[in-house]
């Protein structure tokens, strides 16, 4: 059986690439993929915990089933906020200098 | 004839099973990241979601494994997909990273924090053993998890689909405002000049309402 802290550490790694994504990318739509990343990360890691942990079976199956719903809503609102984004700024560009008074 | 025992052959291969698709998993969630064409990384994210499907299998989750391939690999990755589509901008390759190298130090740098600090903790912290066993028996018995989740937790259901659904509706309503706000004022070709020309006419009528105000006071 594989060890829980192998899971851990795979999840904690994709985790850490997901931040790496969000933290260096300017792309929009990168970064809304490194937020992704992220949450399958937290996903693989509640699953493993579940497996691991009788107490926590139910509750982390649960819990994931929600979270993964969660994800399908804010990832459609993420959408949103690019296109209007793109619509007002005529960029997905998030590290250019926004004039706080719009265009 | 004696019967062959296939568990501990499968207890052997658990391990390689876990290392080859992790290896994959890392390589794709890379590639979704740093791929140049968009398109492509939209693609290799949706793969990804599917072999984190694997991981779930493997984690003797099936239903949680179907979820994910159903919303991540079937929805968001067509989601993201339709993000690429609606704006071409996306698709320039000089937005991938920030120009300035001290802010991409930076960012590598609190990613990196995350992932050694949190490795650390993974591997220190004595998770499998600090849980409480004796609780409820483990179990992938969906009906008694739908029976779980819906008579004991229902209520939690019920606020998520509410979120789901203010999120989803919130969603269209703020398109739905964006679009009534340039069609009031798409007029020239960019609509910036439109908003000028109303800020001026705007201005204009208020000059005007101020003198015919001091023409009624001098009256």
């Amino acid at each position: 059986m594989v060890p829980l802290s192998w899971y851990l550490i795979l999840s904690f790694m994709m985790i850490g690439l997901g931040a790496y994504g969000m933290m260096v990318k300017r792309n929009l739509i990168r970064i809304l993929i490194g937020a992704e990343i992220m949450g399958n990360g937290v996903n693989i890691a509640l699953v493993a915990m579940a497996l691991y942990s009788p107490s926590f079976s139910f509750t982390a199956q649960g819990l994931i089933i929600l979270v993964i719903s969660v994800a399908a809503a804010h990832t459609a609102l993420a959408l949103v906020l690019m296109l209007m984004y793109n619509r007002r700024y005529h960029t997905v560009d998030l590290g250019r200098t926004i004039d706080t008074e719009g265009p | 004839m004696q019967p062959v025992e296939v568990q501990p052959f499968l207890d052997a291969i658990e391990p390689i099973e876990f290392l080859l698709i992790a290896a994959i998993v890392l390589v794709l969630a890379y590639l979704a990241l740093e791929y140049k064409e968009i398109v492509y990384a939209a693609f290799f994210f949706g793969f990804m979601a599917s072999f984190v499907a694997g991981l779930f299998l493997l984690l003797e989750a099936p239903f949680v494994a179907g979820m994910q391939i159903a919303v991540y690999t079937g929805g968001i990755s067509a989601l993201i997909i339709f993000a690429v589509l609606l704006l071409p901008r996306a698709q320039d390759s000089s937005l991938e990273s920030f120009t300035s190298p001290q802010k991409r130090r930076v960012g590598f740098l609190i990613a990196a924090m995350v992932m050694v600090l949190s490795g650390l903790l993974a591997f220190i912290f004595p998770w499998a053993e600090s849980f409480d066993v004796g609780f409820v028996e483990i179990s992938n018995d969906l009906g008694a998890l739908a029976a779980w989740l819906w008579t004991e937790h229902g209520i939690y259901v019920q606020m998520i689909a509410l979120i789901m659904v203010t999120s989803l509706v919130g969603a269209i309503a703020l398109l739905k405002l964006d679009r009534a706000e340039q069609l009031a004022s798409v007029q020239g070709e960019f609509g910036v000049e439109a908003d000028i020309e109303l800020e001026e006419t705007e201005d204009a009528v208020e000059g005007n309402a101020a003198m015919d105000e001091t023409e009624e006071v001098d009256d």
